[in-house]
């Protein structure tokens, strides 16, 4: 049995599916999180069924990509069953793309999500009324709580055996105008709305929607953000992990190294210097950046970002940013892969599909890169930056997003046509449900360990046979010519070549080098911004084809060389 | 009298004309914004976007799109 679930973009499908099928899809407070079509496996009775959950649309003659994908597989009829999800504050609008569904004349049910959400807002449907007049069987379902999935998965294989084809009893018309017209009929049959006093959310969201509030918010935002992050990373690592790693592993490894004898192979796994921020050492330094330094900061990043995702403010700071963002090519909405891209790179390209033109993509790609380090990254500038003044890091931040801004200044110049307008539905805000978001942070944690943990381990295996086999020394001296025309520390030509693998990791790696303050700004900057890393490369790659990627490295590396220069002169005035 | 949405008043207005090519037309039509239609005018930046609440949502529109919705108000 194929079933695809159906509906308008954040109605809650994604929670829907992992109530499902049981596996975790990431969802967000915000239209269009699920790019990609998610595939799972489950078993209602006897009925082995797989479910496919296809991006959000608002109807099936949609404009925008993710909308093409899901009315190309809707109108394909290559499925037994559809699900719909609707969701119960927005009946009218879902209304609309439950007609259509309903043309196509496939066996379907509803599922209609937030039904507790909107009972508080006053809005009262009687879910039996509207069943019958549709003539499809309604389940109401409370998805963040998972209340209701029992009721579907109790009755669904007798709807699957009945294999009764629904008549609809619903004389459906044509005309897209009549559909809204009918749509208004079956609302005030089955529809109650009662007003109520504003919440508290609904006032936060007058303060966040007045244009002479909403821009002062956002600072404070941004900065509490910042604020918090490094917070909680910070003191993470002072009364948790580091005081951990020393007391308790340390003596340990200090103990094993003790029973190596053969220099070379002492050489590999423990370097020259046991300690983790001086030497290369596998066993100390190879454990102790990824979880020790960056572990805390991307847990504190995830715990921020996904906090603010899910209370639904990420769209209104692209309202916000619109019209700035038109300066620079973009719309507002562009501005979200940026936002997307300071957790991971990865998802951040994915969501350039939110985007409608090449030119938006080619832009937002460029501004990506640039503008947006990773996590990781940012985790490691953080603690490269930890014993000088807030003051410096603050000023590599700001380089980087000025270098952006001129990067895209550019690009909007000399990439033909318009930046087009933006559209997007703003969804309600909603209290942040703590289960979905540490279920989120542990998907993401997990996504970063497996990754990250082995690369950084592997590059400094790297480093080590290099050094010991004088390449380092080699190829610091073939870099040393070109690092004279662009004022980069020599002696970290071997990071630069590791960054390709692995920017955060390359990051990280400076640390050993002992470098003055000047050579860190510097080398952070062209580190952060010289070449996307190898994973994204693949991904850009898959998103817009082999001219546009090539385009968007060589411009991108362009840009950093040029501007780590500049940036060397002006540090030369500064410090 | 008709005037454009982005030099509309605040408050509930009515769709009198959408100016524009079909796919901006599909565009509004399936989030419930269409010619004869309902929508109210909640906030607005001065160079757009426009934030308007159409049938229970909320929606955002560029400058450009509330240049091309006429729109009157309602009595």
């Amino acid at each position: 049995m194929k079933i695809i679930l159906v509906g308008n973009p954040n109605v809650g499908k994604s929670i829907v599916f992992s109530y499902l099928t049981g596996y975790s899809a990431i969802s967000s407070n915000y239209p269009g999180t699920t790019v990609d079509i998610l595939k799972g496996k489950t078993k209602f009775g006897s009925f082995e069924c797989e479910i496919i959950d296809i991006p959000g649309c608002y109807s099936l003659e949609g404009e925008s990509v993710a909308e093409k994908v899901a009315s190309e597989i809707i109108n394909s009829k290559n499925y037994d069953f559809i699900f719909n999800v609707v969701d119960s504050n927005n009946l009218e609008r879902n209304l609309f793309l439950t007609l259509e569904l309903m043309e196509l004349k496939k066996p379907m049910i509803i599922i209609m999500t937030k039904a507790d959400i909107a009972r508080n807002k006053g809005i009262d449907i009687d879910y039996k009324k509207l069943s019958e007049i549709l003539n499809i069987k309604i389940f109401p379902v409370i998805a963040t709580v998972g209340v209701g999935f029992d009721n579907i998965k109790n009755q669904i294989e007798d709807i699957f055996s009945s294999k009764k084809i629904l008549e609809n009893s619903l004389n459906i018309p044509k005309d897209s105008l009549e559909k809204w017209k009918l749509i208004g009929d079956i609302s005030r049959k089955v529809q109650k709305i009662v007003h109520k006093h504003p919440s508290i959310l609904e006032e936060l969201e007058e303060i966040t929607t007045t244009p002479s509030t909403a821009i002062p918010f956002a600072f404070l935002v941004v900065f509490i953000s910042f604020y918090l992050i490094r917070f909680i990373g910070e003191s993470l690592i002072a009364y948790f992990l580091d005081p951990l790693f020393n007391n308790y592993y340390m003596p340990l490894v200090e103990r094993f190294s003790s029973y190596f004898k053969d220099a070379f192979l002492k050489n590999i796994i423990f370097s020259n210097n046991i300690n983790p921020l001086e030497g290369f050492s596998v066993l100390t330094t190879g454990l102790y950046i990824p979880f020790v330094v960056v572990l805390p900061y991307v847990f504190s990043f995830y715990f921020v970002l996904t906090i603010l995702e899910d209370i639904g403010y990420l769209p209104r700071l692209a309202i916000i940013l619109d019209r700035f963002s038109h300066k620079i090519g973009l719309h507002g909405y562009g501005t979200i892969p940026m936002i997307m891209g300071m957790g991971c790179k990865v998802p951040g390209i994915f969501s350039l599909r939110i985007l409608e033109t090449e030119r938006e993509k080619i832009i937002a790609a460029s501004l990506l890169f640039l503008i947006s380090p990773c996590v990781p990254q940012t985790a490691m500038i953080f603690s490269l930056f930890a014993k000088y003044p807030f003051i410096y890091m603050f000023l590599l931040f700001a380089y980087i997003v000025l270098v952006g801004i001129i990067a895209s200044f550019v690009l909007n110049r000399i990439l033909k046509g318009d930046s087009s307008d933006l559209f997007i539905e703003i969804p309600p805000y909603h209290m942040p449900v703590f289960k979905n978001i540490f279920l989120k942070i542990k998907v993401r944690i997990t996504q970063f360990i497996l990754e990250a943990v082995p690369l950084v381990i592997f590059g400094i295996f790297i480093i080590n046979i290099l050094s010991i086999l004088n390449i380092v020394d080699f190829l610091s001296k073939i870099f040393s010519k070109l690092s004279i025309i662009f004022s980069l520390p020599s002696k970290t030509a071997s990071i630069f070549m590791i960054g390709f693998l692995k920017k955060d990791v390359a990051i990280s790696l400076l640390i050993p080098f002992n470098l003055s303050l000047k050579e860190i700004l510097v080398s952070s900057f062209f580190l952060v911004t010289y070449l996307p890393c190898l994973a994204s490369i693949f991904v850009l790659l898959k998103e817009l084809g082999k001219k546009t990627t090539i385009f968007v490295i060589f411009f991108n590396l362009f840009i950093s060389l040029f501007f780590t220069k500049i940036f060397w002169i002006i540090l030369s005035f500064i410090i | 009298m008709a005037v454009k949405l982005i030099d509309s008043n605040f408050g509930k207005l009515r769709i009198i004309k959408i100016i524009g090519n079909k796919s901006l037309v599909k565009k509004l039509f399936s989030l419930g914004i269409y010619e004869g239609g309902e929508i109210e005018k909640k906030f607005s930046y001065k160079k757009g976007p426009v934030i308007v609440k159409v049938l229970n949502s909320t929606v955002a529109l560029g400058k450009n799109m509330a240049e091309k919705i006429i729109v009157e108000e309602e009595k």
